[in-house]
């Protein structure tokens, strides 16, 4: 497998920049992101900051970015990334199927997931989980709740279906639900958490469930989830002036970092993620 | 290297032991636990100090069960046969370390 100098995780503002920064250092990069680049991006009706394009509108400025990555040849990966594992000397990249290898991460993935339910961090690991399919068979003949965000949670949840006694879904989406016979669909709000040292209850807006486990399926993942044992402050990545993280060889740039919300401060910060990053591939060179 | 341990000798090789001891719950199935695999590996190389043994949850369900384990990967830190720590999850090599040392 060939081992990229530099993956880079998401391809707004702060990706691009990483992107385009590290391919003029010469380094072997991987972007993963998506074809509009940035929904943030292409929805900003007018935008007056971003020095030197005076009254443009997201969409023309999105063109502006993909004139400029394709001049340079750089090609963005559309896969969305499940987790990076920090292995020591690499990093793994779990794209669903695939695995990534790379010796420095930039992540650059925007903010947009939503907070968590009450209970839901204390809980983590005592009952509350994010994989399903992981860790279904501890769940054999138990009680199981998923609270679902979207439509490939139902797989999911199809499947504990076969191992659990009973399981509860929380659709948190309008669809035609496939899924199998036995499951029961709650159409309530959830609220709280609850339990002594493990999951008991989940109070609903109208209604408890009593269950032995909850799996909460969300779109959009936050980075500590992204990238296990990740520190963070107060809701975001924690870095330096470097854009250096709590862990070895993984940097961070944008929105995901902290406020202000910006561009050109997005881009900025990728700049500087990208050459800390590209300083560090060097020094480990043997 | 990491000892492989059993229902059956989980007491023997876990609980009646004294200074620390790493227990990491695993199964075939769970990517995270291959991923964290290597790590403990090396860390136990490099960790002579404390036992590393590992627990395969499919094969062991008994001990699974009598520490709550709800989520997998999860290691389990034992100081002279008691539970003191525990964490859920991959984690980078630095952190286990930390994690140990505590302990020690
Ligand atoms: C309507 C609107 C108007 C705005 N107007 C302005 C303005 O006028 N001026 C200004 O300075 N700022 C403005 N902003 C703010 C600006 O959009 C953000 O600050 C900026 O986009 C942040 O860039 P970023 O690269 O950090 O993140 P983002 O632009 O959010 O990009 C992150 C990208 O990474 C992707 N991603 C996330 N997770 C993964 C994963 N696991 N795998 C792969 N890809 C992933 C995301 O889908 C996204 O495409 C506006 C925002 C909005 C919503």
């Amino acid at each position: 497998m060939q081992r990229y100098d530099i993956a880079i995780i998401g391809s707004g503002p702060a990706g691009l920049s990483a992107a385009i920064n590290a391919k003029i250092r010469n380094k072997n990069i991987i972007i993963f992101g998506y074809e509009d680049f940035s929904s943030k991006l292409i929805k900003a009706p007018k935008i007056n900051n971003y020095l030197g394009f005076h009254g443009i509108s997201g969409l023309e400025l999105k063109e502006k970015f993909k004139e400029h990555i394709e001049a340079m040849n750089i090609e963005i990966t559309y896969e969305r990334v499940n987790n990076i594992y920090a292995m020591g000397e690499y990093f793994s990249i779990m794209v669903n199927e695939t695995i990534y290898e790379a010796k420095s991460v930039v992540v650059a993935t925007g903010i947009e997931y939503t907070k968590p339910l009450k209970g839901e961090e204390e809980f983590l690991g005592k009952g509350v989980g994010y994989c399903a399919t992981c860790d279904a068979p501890l769940y054999r003949n138990k009680i199981v709740t998923v609270i679902g965000y979207n439509k490939e949670a139902e797989e999911e949840a199809n499947y504990v279906s076969e191992l659990a006694s009973k399981l509860y879904y929380i659709p948190m989406y309008k669809s035609n639900y496939e899924l199998r016979d036995g499951i029961e669909i709650v159409q309530d709000k959830p609220m709280d958490i609850i339990g002594k040292d493990r999951v008991e209850k989940l109070i609903l807006s109208s209604r408890q469930l009593e269950t032995d486990g909850l799996f909460i399926l969300k779109d959009s993942i936050s980075p500590a989830q992204l990238v296990p044992g990740l520190l963070m402050e107060e809701g975001h990545i924690k870095v330096d002036r470097t854009m250096k993280t709590n862990i070895e060889g993984c940097f961070a740039a944008g929105d995901c970092i902290g406020r202000p919300y910006q561009y050109i401060k997005a881009s900025g910060e990728g700049l500087i993620a990208a050459l800390s990053a590209v300083s560090y591939v060097d020094s480990k060179r043997i | 290297m990491m000892k492989e341990i059993m229902d059956s000798n989980f007491k023997e090789e876990v609980q009646n032991q004294s200074g620390v001891v790493v227990v990491d719950f695993w199964a075939s199935w769970c990517g995270p636990c291959k991923m964290l695999s290597p790590v403990i590996e090396e860390l136990s190389n490099e960790m002579t100090i404390a036992k590393f043994t590992k627990v395969n949850v499919d094969e062991n369900p008994q001990s699974s069960q009598n520490f709550n384990i709800a989520s997998i990967p999860t290691l389990l830190v034992f100081k002279d046969g008691k539970v003191v720590d525990t964490m859920v999850g991959f984690r980078p090599k630095a952190e286990l370390e930390q994690l140990v040392k505590k302990y020690i």
